[in-house]
């Protein structure tokens, strides 16, 4: 899913230049000396794969190393700073904003050898973790207790926690529960100096400024972090998944805000439309209807009395708005399958597209059907096809643009169609990134919904934490043009 | 003196209808911990508060902001400041998108005002802090204020979804929005939040809501010891059960709310108060299953509050966290049993009395310490105390004392290893120092 191009901006110098080959020979030996050779990768056949990410710009660091304690962390970043090379972290590198390619090159942490649950404890609901462990794999760990885990990000089955703490990550069940920054107490932390940190920590209302806070989302442009301390939930005693099928868009995004507006807070809502459907259904067979125009998946979580009484005012909204049918899974292989079509559907539209671009917009739910019509009319305006899905309940979009980038000039109309889609959430309230973060892929959207001052405020964090950007530099804010250098590998 | 009489000249020729406070008779209504404001300023809009800020700081004077002043005296003693600045003439609701479950507020807006106007919605905001008729949301926020529900809401870091910050400069500068997802820059809401006015006076916030419960319902259990009702807490909070709160009375606080509030309390045991919300079966079913746990733990007694006696009760449990000398301590919610014990044998040894409501779902307990005249003893056993909440992974802040105690002791504690990464924010945010230091962790 990869634009091959990049847009041509204004040249300034670069943040950093690239490490010269001696130079690299240097750090090469220091970081071996210090991890052990086979953990510092640095020929170009070992770096390709960590020039990208599932976003649509790349770059190839110099080095990856793959630590496996703090302690190594800590001496990492030190080492770095001393040549003044940056370092950029990096989970699965699922991110879908480029916040894990590194810019000027230098070096990638990643943390495949810190994938441990170093502790739960269920008396006082928590765990904690290391930065590499796969989302999916906690819950998987916790299930047989009956606990689990809640951020849900649709790439739980490979995107890492310390990357999910990096981005904020969502998913479709933060509805109702949360993002991961409402899920995550306590850090420990790598500062730009190289020191260890622990932050905030296992009981809340640590005194002092709510460090753990501003740190989750800052895709690693202030710290790299090495532990995690999160909250677990018990599993719900009832589950119910339905899907309901709508004929026009309007009566699906209509009957979201109803829904919200009528005080039920359903675990999930989730719509795709008819482009999605057709994709959805040709690769997982989930039984959706090919000719509808929206599907909704909704899902009802908690004790069974609230879930039967939230199942029956749902599906009741559902006929208000002329749904043509409303589905309950009757089972838990029906249920995920369900799901299963909604969690691959970035994978179903594959199949008919080579290459798409997802968007990231959120918006106020009652204006949900509003900013679709403009979304299908701004891509129609740029002969582009668009298909959505996306978490309709937080009012947060993911229109998915499908491209051929051998066709000449199409890759910067997907670009200039994504930027109006954004155009249009800030216009009406909302937000250029609701769960993507801002990475390299919306530094310049940031000026639609933050002014001058708000951006300069922001910054003086980064001042204050990382003023010379030795961590993840040239990321998050509007850059007065880019370096050339990226892409030049 | 010559700057605050530039500084006063300036502000009556750029904002004539800002009310100014300069008598001194009249501020002596204006002090805070004993502290005198030079001048005392009630802008009446978000605007002239950026313009106050911009000429303090131009004139090199200090500035302290007051809300509804419920919770003023929390934290350290400020240093000497000049200017008194009070939110409490910006009280507009500018948007409640109901649709959305989304409001908009000015920052001086009282939190009981808001819920009323909310609640002709069917909807409020899920924060529950003492005081709402006085409280601000502007201080609410600052202050990290929370009450009894946040085991089920959370706090204002999980509903605040955007604000709006007067800067030490004097921009106004917004952080996150008014969509309840957003991960766009750094989340500066979080923070503000808690900060208590060191880098910048909140003057705007968005908040995500709530739906009001169809229905509400207490259940309070009473046992004999400590530990059997810790057990019935751990036991609710890892089942299938959601409690909107969870309060642990001992004795003593059940005797001083009997005494004075007119509940009617046993007072020879712990109570527990678990409240529900949510349709009635699901209620019915969930008070159920909560006195078989409390059974199996050795409950003794039990009894059921709805309506007005409900209201009043939490009314009641609420105000108990603010007391004359007030520490707030959190732990682990396992070692809450041990560490009432621990509270028991320190005020022995120093001679004290305590009288304790807990937060017990979140591990937040509030002891109020006796009498509040006893500084020398008092200092001890508060050094005590925090020492074993930080054992049992906590911290212990003292949230309300006499002024001769809080002279004695750091209300905060000892501010930790991350301390300086708070010191490099203050400085980048307030190089100035025009948001008076003294008040926040470490003297921030």
């Amino acid at each position: 899913m990869s634009i091959a191009e990049l847009p041509s901006l204004p040249v300034t110098a670069p943040l950093f230049q690239r490490i010269s080959a001696t130079k690299k020979v240097e750090v090469v030996r220091e970081l071996s000396a210090l991890l052990g050779a086979r953990y510092v990768l640095h020929t170009p056949y070992d770096l390709m794969l960590y020039e990208y990410d599932a976003s649509i710009d790349r770059s190839t660091p110099d080095m990856v190393v793959l630590p496996a304690t703090t302690e190594e962390v800590a001496e990492i970043v030190k080492i770095a700073a001393r040549h003044n090379v940056p370092v950029v972290p990096r989970g699965a590198g699922t991110g879908l904003s480029g916040g894990a390619i590194p810019v000027y090159g230098g070096i990638v942490i990643t943390f495949a050898r810190m994938n441990r649950i170093l502790e739960v404890d269920y008396d006082n609901l928590r765990a904690v973790v290391q930065p590499g462990l796969v989302n999916l794999h906690l819950s998987n760990a916790l299930n047989p207790q009956g606990f689990y885990y809640v951020p849900d990000p649709s790439s739980q089955r490979s995107c890492t926690i310390g990357g999910n703490v990096g981005e904020n990550a969502g998913g479709p069940h933060t509805l109702i529960y949360g993002v991961t920054t409402n899920h995550v107490l306590g850090l420990e932390i790598v500062t730009p100096e190289g020191n260890v940190v622990q932050i905030g920590g296992w009981t809340c209302d640590t005194p002092g400024y709510d460090l753990t806070g501003l740190l989750i989302g800052s895709e690693g442009t202030l710290c790299i972090v090495t532990k995690i301390i999160v909250r677990i939930v018990h599993l719900s005693e009832s589950v119910k998944t339905m899907v309901a099928v709508f004929d026009t868009m309007d009566d699906a995004s209509n009957t979201v805000s109803e829904i919200i507006a009528s005080g039920v807070i359903p675990a999930a809502i989730e719509m795709m439309d008819q482009m999605i459907l057709q994709a959805v259904e040709a690769d997982t067979h989930a039984g959706y209807p090919m000719d509808a125009a929206a599907v909704l998946l909704m899902e009802a979580e908690g004790l069974q009395e609230d879930v039967a009484e939230q199942v029956k005012k749902i599906e009741s909204i559902c006929f208000k708005h002329q749904a043509r049918a409303v589905r309950i899974a009757a089972n838990e292989t029906e249920r995920q399958l369900f799901w299963a079509g909604r969690k691959n559907a970035f994978g179903a539209v594959g199949r008919i597209s080579p290459e798409f671009y997802v968007q990231d917009g959120v918006v106020p739910r009652t204006r949900l059907p509003y900013v679709l019509r403009r979304v299908g009319e701004i891509c129609d305006s740029y002969g582009l096809r668009v298909g959505n899905v996306f978490h309709a309940g937080d009012g947060n979009l993911h229109p998915l643009i499908l491209f051929d980038s051998q066709i000449p000039g199409e890759v910067e109309r997907v670009r200039k169609a994504g930027h109006e889609i954004l155009v249009v959430c800030a216009e009406v309230g909302g937000t250029i990134t609701g769960e993507h973060g801002v990475g390299i892929e919306k530094q310049e959207e940031m000026a639609l919904i933050f002014s001058d001052v708000d951006l300069r405020v922001m910054q003086q964090v980064r001042e204050a934490w990382n003023p010379h950007q030795l961590f993840n530099p040239g990321k998050l804010f509007p850059m007065p043009g880019r370096c050339a250098d990226i892409k030049q590998l | 003196m010559a700057e605050l009489q530039a500084f006063a000249t300036n502000l009556g020729q750029f904002t004539p209808a800002m009310q100014i406070i300069s008598d001194p008779d009249e501020l002596r209504n204006c002090t805070v911990e004993g502290l005198l404001p030079r001048v005392t300023v009630i802008p009446e809009t978000v605007e002239q508060v950026g313009q106050v800020v911009a000429l303090a700081n131009q004139q090199g004077l200090t500035l302290l902001t007051r809300g509804g002043g419920s919770r003023i005296n929390l934290g350290g003693i400020p240093e000497q400041f000049d200017i008194l600045l009070e939110t409490t003439r910006l009280i507009r609701l500018l948007e409640h998108e109901a649709p959305d479950l989304t409001c908009h507020i000015e920052a001086g807006l009282t939190l009981a005002a808001l819920q009323a106007q909310l609640a002709t919605k069917g909807q409020r905001l899920a924060l529950d802090p003492p005081d709402a008729q006085q409280a601000t949301l502007g201080g609410i926020v600052a202050s990290n204020a929370s009450g009894p529900k946040r085991l089920r809401y959370g706090t204002a870091r999980d509903m605040v979804i955007g604000l709006h910050v007067v800067q030490a400069s004097g921009d106004i500068a917004r952080s996150g929005g008014r969509v309840v997802k957003n991960v766009a820059g750094y989340d500066l809401n979080k923070l503000y939040i808690g900060s208590l006015g060191t880098l910048g006076i909140i003057v705007e916030a968005n908040f995500k809501l709530q739906p009001l419960p169809a229905n509400e319902h207490t259940l309070i259990l009473t046992f004999s010891s400590a530990a059997d009702a810790m057990q019935t807490v751990i036991a609710i909070l890892g089942s299938l059960l959601t409690p909107s709160a969870i309060e642990l009375i001992d004795p003593r606080a059940a005797n001083d709310m009997t005494d004075f509030f007119g509940l009617n309390l046993p007072t020879n045991g712990y109570t527990l108060a678990v409240n529900f919300e949510g349709s009635s079966t699901a209620i019915d079913r969930q008070i159920d299953e909560t006195r078989l746990l409390a059974r199996k733990n050795s409950a003794l007694l039990s009894d059921d509050l709805t309506g007005k006696a409900q209201d009043q009760f939490w009314d009641v449990a609420r105000e108990h966290t603010q007391g004359s000398v007030t520490c707030k301590a959190v732990v682990l919610v396992s070692q809450i049993a041990t560490y009432l014990q621990v509270i028991e044998e320190t005020c022995r040894h120093y001679e004290l009395d305590s009288a304790v409501v807990a937060h017990a779902g979140n591990g937040i307990l509030y002891i109020e310490l006796r009498p509040s005249d006893a500084t020398p003893r008092l200092v001890e056993a508060i050094a005590e105390l925090r020492l074993h909440a930080q054992g049992a992974r906590g911290s212990l802040v003292v949230e309300r004392c006499p002024i001769d105690l809080k002279r004695r002791i750091d209300v905060w504690g000892e501010p930790g290893a991350d301390f300086y990464l708070m010191q490099r924010l203050k400085q980048q945010f307030d190089p100035k120092g025009t948001f008076v230091k003294g008040r926040f962790v470490g003297g921030l």
